[in-house]
């Protein structure tokens, strides 16, 4: 098999790239701790519209971002 | 050979022997950011909490020695019958498999360390403060919390200042769980060595890669719910109050919606255990890795689907209480896969009955019953039956004792060798075995017979007919507990000399940790090793 993702050589990137799992990682608890309590404040319904209209506009916001950051 | 079909070139391990460059004494283990450091002190953490929620089961079985209340009141009995749940599950079990965790995963996959070493440090250390706070509910105003390890309301919403602290641990072990899962996944995903793809990975770190996933899916949400405690507590809400409209049986959903995947993160761990010991014993590779990795997969999905087995009585709806009956006997086929494959594993090996072998063939017999208690209680017109029975209590220790403690147990004489440089005292570690299966037959089997006649659970006096089993499971329970001193004895002996362990004490040993001396030097893979 060919070897996947193999260990970098380079530190600074190893770091970069440990960091950004982690903080994936992270959101995925921080979206199951707030979703099971604002499920339960605002509805079911409610709080799916929310979470998905959030998602959304986080998408745009951090694509167009990127975008503008990288001057395209 | 091992669970992994794979070789290993000798690669040029940086080892560093030195530990002089480390501060000493207790600053060492309060500052340590290496990962066998704070694997060891995970694992003496559990064993201490495992004495102490031991007491706390010696109690229980003190009082229920004969009928009639003779050595503590009800209310402390309820007290202790909570924290005994909630000291072993968060405080011994969870601890102990993030203990094998960082001990082994970076050494098994080739790196030099977890990959947020810090972190590591600050998850192991928040622990001990919230098992404190654990312990210390018992001398607060108004006694622990008594409502039993599942915290139902109302009587956790009613409960007194022992449920403040309680909910405090909680959010603290598992924020502790959390840091510990994103770092186990991030080691495994990013730090692997070369060549070690994902299904080359010894089946522990496969098995602790799941768990990690599960816990990070599932000990929000228990944080979640015991927030929603807390502010129904004190706040003013009602979320499960019913008293303000709130909905006690919404907290049960919530909680076995953590509460089921939970005894899979306790068992998955174990589950790659064995699968590291028993290929080792028969010197075969581990029959059919694929599928175990996708029984483990499966295993880990299905617990997210089965939640309300738990609430069989609660009234469900018909058709919900089919969808759980049939997802949860589900679940059987890819952990029958498991135990087939471990005995394919098994079959015309070149079988050593060494302790750790003992116990992994203890834990197959063992964990095999409670399995299959666990099927009887899948369905529906029995569970109802046998809803808050012993038999409920026999079976939950056959897959939480059997299980996961006997894996513990022979993953700790299996890897000891490796973490002390020493061999231990095989012979003690052999009577261990067995005083520990006897004496673990002897409490819970018995339980099963009491659950059929009706024994209701969490009670501390009871009719006169459950008295002879009763006695009997009380004399086991003291027997096994007993047994653990011989267990404390062969580890100490062997911390503190002994015959001198080779790199692979075990000839049938292929991961890894087994290219590395005894004891494992304190820093290794710096550099990393080719796996081919």
């Amino acid at each position: 098999m060919v070897p996947t993702r193999p260990r970098s050589a380079d530190p600074a990137r190893l770091r970069a790239v440990n960091l950004r799992t982690a903080a994936i990682l992270f959101t995925i608890a921080l979206v199951f701790f707030a979703g099971i309590i604002v499920s339960h404040y605002l509805g079911g319904v409610a709080a799916g519209m929310s979470v998905l209209g959030i998602a959304v506009v986080l998408y745009l916001v951090i694509a167009i971002g990127r975008n503008v950051g990288s001057g395209k | 050979m091992s669970s992994t079909p794979h070789t290993i070139a000798p690669g040029e391990h940086a080892l560093d022997h030195g530990y002089a460059h480390h501060p000493g004494g207790i600053i060492r283990w309060i500052t340590t950011t290496n990962h066998k450091d704070i694997g060891t002190m995970y694992l003496w953490f559990s064993f201490t909490m495992f004495i102490v929620g031991g007491l706390m089961a010696m109690t229980i079985r003190a009082e229920l020695f004969k009928p009639g209340l003779q050595i503590v009141n009800p209310e402390f009995f309820n007290s202790l019958t909570t924290l005994h749940g909630l000291i072993m599950i968060f405080g011994a079990l969870m601890p102990g498999a993030v203990g094998f965790a960082n001990w082994m995963i970076p050494m098994q996959i080739g790196a030099p360390d977890m990959a947020f070493a810090r972190m590591n440090n600050w998850s192991f250390w928040l622990l001990p403060p919230a098992a404190l706070l654990l312990i210390l509910s018992l001398f607060v105003p108004g006694g622990a919390a008594a409502g039993g390890w599942t915290l139902y309301p109302p009587l956790t919403v009613q409960a007194g200042m022992g449920m403040d602290l309680t909910i405090f641990a909680i959010h603290i072990m598992g924020a502790s769980s959390i840091m510990g899962s994103i770092n186990i996944i991030t080691t495994i995903l990013n730090l692997r060595a070369p060549g070690m793809t994902l299904m080359k990975m010894p089946m522990l770190c496969w098995a602790w890669l799941i768990t990690a996933y599960l816990l990070l899916a599932v000990m929000p949400v228990l944080a979640g719910a015991v927030t929603m405690l807390l502010t129904d507590r004190h706040f003013g809400t009602s979320f499960f109050n019913a008293a303000g409209g709130g909905d006690p049986v919404l907290f049960q959903h919530v909680f076995w919606f953590f509460g089921h995947p939970e005894v899979y993160i306790i068992i998955l761990p174990a589950f790659g255990i064995i699968s590291e010991i028993i290929p080792t014993f028969s010197r075969k590779p581990l029959f059919g890795y694929a599928s175990m990795v996708y029984a483990l997969s499966a295993i880990a999905i299905l617990s997210f689907l089965v939640w309300s087995h738990h609430m069989f009585t609660t009234g469900l709806p018909t058709a919900g209480i089919l969808f759980f009956m049939y997802a949860t006997m589900l679940i059987a086929v890819p952990t029958g896969v498991k135990v087939f494959n471990w005995l394919a594993t098994m079959w015309k090996g070149a079988i050593s009955l060494e302790a750790p072998m003992l116990f992994a063939i203890g834990f197959l017999f063992l964990f095999t019953v409670g399995g299959f208690t666990g099927l009887v209680l899948a369905i529906q017109p029995i569970d109802v039956q046998f809803q808050d029975t012993y038999y409920v209590v026999a079976h939950f220790h056959y897959v939480m004792v059997a299980g996961t403690l006997f894996a513990f147990f022979g993953g700790i004489y299996y890897w000891i060798p490796k973490w002390t440089g020493h061999m231990y005292d095989e012979k003690l570690a052999k009577i261990h075995f067995w005083l520990s299966f006897i004496f673990f037959n002897i409490t819970f089997f018995p339980m099963h017979f009491l659950g059929l006649a009706g024994m209701p659970r969490r009670i501390p006096d009871y009719a006169q007919q459950f008295a002879d089993w009763n006695m009997i499971v009380s004399i086991g329970a003291f027997g096994f507990g007993l047994s653990n001193l011989v267990f404390l004895y062969v580890v100490v002996k062997c911390i503190r000399g002994g015959e001198k362990a080779p790199a692979k004490p075990w000839e049938g040993g292929s991961t890894l940790e087994w290219t590395l001396p005894s004891p494992a030097p304190y820093h290794t893979f710096e550099t990393p090793p080719v796996v081919q």
